[in-house]
């Protein structure tokens, strides 16, 4: 059902995907990592997989520090940078149990793990090695890098908003605005807010400043959810990604939709049609004309069989991104 | 938003109350909903408009404006967007507008207090948290139990009451022990009291409950769920570890165990105002193109609880596993994965309290963390996790994840290995 202007990737991971990423200067490489314990960098241009990487146990994100370097982490615990140049693997150091989240800071340089062992590690990418541990209340679910700050999602629905610089002490602790648990939390490009998703097919747009008048501004939605026979069925909202140049965000949720907001205007401004399966995993390159779409089962109604987890690419016009003027 | 004529207030439908950023969606609004011809589904422009079209070109009469709350049917106003509101409607208007932004600053600035106290098990907050029992005060009947002196505890109060009455009751018995600020202090901080519920009172609902077991014999189910809060809460602060049963005894726990505080259905105080942009915001985010029904719906029709969702009502369900924990630490437990992270040989040997790991997915991570392998010791051989030392059934090569066979050997192994086996146990 892919138009011209979509395609699937080919040589996809054998197993679920847990996590697209563009490269933050080439808007042709993609990386991804899945449940097959592998992380692969593609060409998207040429619809090509470059190289391949393993991990000892299911990779659950990656992130590029610069063009030529990925960092992932996964069930095994442990952090691995690999330099995309030689094909050469280093393991940077671990958290006590499996790594969530991997994420990297340009403002600060510093790459951002989050791990269900309720603690966030920075680390220097240039040497590489650990820069500090760092407790949170609950185990991390999600996180966001917003300038020099850092947003953290973790179980219990809380949110904690760190300076990178001063890590003394956490700036904000929230609570989620959902109140069901937190699956994804995104910034703003603009720093200003991020954006949070639930597993109850609900989305909230927060902001940064503690101020009253700021607060007042924030808002949630409900979305990801389709009616069927009278039943109004519920889906987690898995994944967020933001438009670099529009400051519009995508959202995929396990009902197999994208759709994409327009947060200023409070509208929705195009929903592509339905995937295979569930949206793991959404990533806008950084110029904003691709979109990179994990469509990959995650269990939400148990271990059954399901539709083949594909990558789908998929060129995206001003039309579908870009807000409208009203 | 750029509207001149706004009346000095954002625009708003006459016929239903609903709010609206701007003029132009309140109009697409109204044109949409309430003049809209039902036989042709024609858009009409006002409501005497619609009247005249059903009347010429259908041959019918409308009685009222559809999909209009009771009061706000009249066909023959003029209404279109914000003009020709009557001017008593628009007065009354304002007037809860104002009332419901009085409530929501009375609220944020409680909920400011009750960022402050993250930790609570001082019996100062606990008594607060307990006497705002009257709002949605689902946890609170075990707390005041430690805080009881056991004489006071143990007069009047029938086992078996657990409604409103039994708070109250405790309320009033607990005042005494405070001393020093007057019963009318404590009353006047019930309300704003209540807010504190969201976060602080999780703990001390697992410390106190740890406390002394006087109460137990008087209220036989708080009595289980201190037990069990208990056990649990040596494994982990968080309110995931309750389980369902205390809400089966306490039913506006319910609506309010762990963090979701806010009873979602009742239309309380606490809710709306806490939040006002999300309940707004659902109405005016319905995009006209999406014919998205759903948003126009009251915020949740759906409880949750910490441990355990809710994950079906009558007319919406969760597309969720029932456990509240993230989809991706469900996945790793199951035997497929498990076996590669075992075949690392993490050598953490600490073993995990057993009993929560016993037979609870829901409880924690536990079933993910690296103590599991930890039956060997140390290095694998080259085994992986599950098979007993001795044997290889499957004769099985360990490639990455290969998802041969699942569930089924790995429990009678770990029935063999005395220590941490329970995570094993849950396949």
């Amino acid at each position: 059902m892919t138009g011209s202007n979509e395609y699937k990737l080919n040589q996809g991971p054998e197993d679920s995907i847990s996590a697209v990423k563009f490269s933050p200067s080439t808007a042709q490489f993609l990386l991804v990592s899945s449940w097959d314990c592998t992380v692969r960098l593609y060409d998207v241009g040429g619809n090509t997989m470059r190289m391949k990487y393993q991990h000892t146990a299911p990779v659950l994100d990656c992130a590029f520090y610069d063009p030529t370097h990925s960092w992932s982490g996964g069930l095994d615990s442990q952090l691995k940078t690999h330099d995309l140049n030689t094909d050469q693997d280093t393991i940077v150091g671990a958290h006590d149990a499996p790594i969530r989240c991997v994420e990297y800071c340009p403002e600060v340089n510093v790459m951002v793990t989050g791990s269900w062992d309720r603690s966030v590690r920075l680390w220097d990418p240039r040497t590489p090695c650990n820069a500090g541990t760092f407790t949170q209340p609950e185990k991390v679910y999600t996180l966001s890098v917003a300038g020099d700050r850092l947003i953290v999602g973790t179980a219990g629905r809380r949110v904690l908003v760190w300076d990178l610089r001063n890590m003394g002490y956490v700036q904000q602790r929230r609570e989620s605005s959902l109140k069901y648990q937190t699956r994804c939390i995104r910034a703003f490009p603009n720093k200003q807010g991020y954006v949070l998703s639930s597993i109850e097919g609900r989305v909230a747009v927060e902001y940064l400043d503690p101020s009253q008048e700021v607060q007042k501004k924030k808002y949630a939605f409900k979305c990801h959810r389709l009616k069927e026979e009278g039943i109004e069925q519920v889906y987690p909202v898995n994944a967020i990604s933001f438009h670099s140049v529009h400051n519009t965000f995508a959202t995929g949720g396990s009902d197999g939709f994208v759709n994409i907001w327009d947060p200023f205007n409070k509208k929705r401004l195009c929903q592509f049609h339905r995937y295979p399966t569930s949206i793991a995993s959404l990533a806008f390159n950084n110029d904003g004309t691709m979109l990179a779409i994990a469509s990959s089962y995650m269990q939400e109604k148990g271990d059954i069989s399901h539709p083949e987890d594909a990558i789908f690419i998929r060129q995206v016009t001003d039309a579908e991104t870009k807000p409208k003027s009203t | 938003m750029g509207r001149k004529k706004k009346k000095q207030m954002k625009p708003w439908c006459w016929y239903c109350n609903r709010d609206f950023d701007d003029e132009k969606i309140l109009i697409q609004h109204q044109k949409a909903k309430h003049f809209k011809c039902h036989i042709c589904h024609k858009k009409l422009y006002t409501g005497p408009g619609l009247a005249i079209h059903c009347m010429q070109v259908h041959k019918e009469t409308i009685d009222g404006v559809p999909n209009a709350i009771p009061g706000r049917t009249d066909i023959e106003l003029e209404i279109y967007g914000m003009e020709g509101i009557p001017e008593k409607d628009m007065e009354e208007r304002r007037r809860v507008l104002e009332q419901k932004n009085q409530e929501t600053q009375k609220k944020k600035q409680n909920q400011d207090d009750s960022d402050e106290y993250d930790e609570d098990d001082e019996p100062g907050p606990s008594f607060q948290q307990t006497a705002a029992g009257q709002t949605p005060a689902g946890y609170i009947p075990p707390i005041p139990q430690p805080g009881l002196p056991p004489g006071s505890g143990a007069t009047g109060i029938a086992p078996g009451s657990y409604s409103g009455g039994k708070l109250e009751i405790q309320l009033l018995s607990m005042l005494p022990p405070v001393g020093h600020h007057p019963g009318i202090t404590h009353m006047a901080q019930l309300p704003p009291a209540a807010n504190m519920l969201t976060r602080p009172a999780i703990p001390a609902v697992s410390a106190p409950a740890a406390q002394p077991d006087v109460t137990k014999p008087l209220f036989p189910s708080a009595g289980q769920m201190d037990s069990r809060v208990a056990s649990t809460s040596a494994g982990s602060p968080s309110a995931d570890s309750e389980s369902a049963s205390p809400i089966a005894m306490f039913p506006f726990t319910a609506q309010c165990q762990g963090p979701p505080t806010l009873p979602p259905s009742t239309s309380s105080d606490l809710s709306k105002p806490t939040f006002p942009a999300y309940t707004q915001a659902t109405a005016s985010l319905a995009s006209p193109n999406t014919g998205n029904s759903t948003v126009s719906k009251p915020p949740s029709t759906m409880t949750s609880k910490p441990a355990t969702l809710t994950t079906s009502s009558a007319t919406s369900k969760l597309i969720h596993p029932d456990e509240d924990i993230s989809l991706e630490e469900l996945r790793a437990q199951l035997p497929r994965y498990q076996r590669s992270i075992h075949r690392q040989g993490q050598p953490t040997a600490a073993a995990p309290s057993a009993g929560p790991m016993g037979g609870m997915m829901a409880s924690q991570q536990p079933g993910l963390r690296h103590p599991i392998p930890s039956q060997y010791g140390g290095p694998p051989q080259g085994m992986p996790g599950y098979i007993p030392g001795g044997m290889p059934p499957y004769g099985q090569a360990p490639p990455v994840g290969p998802p041969g066979y699942q569930g089924a050997p790995p429990r009678p192994p770990m029935g063999m290995r005395p220590p941490v086996m329970s995570p094993g146990g849950r396949y």
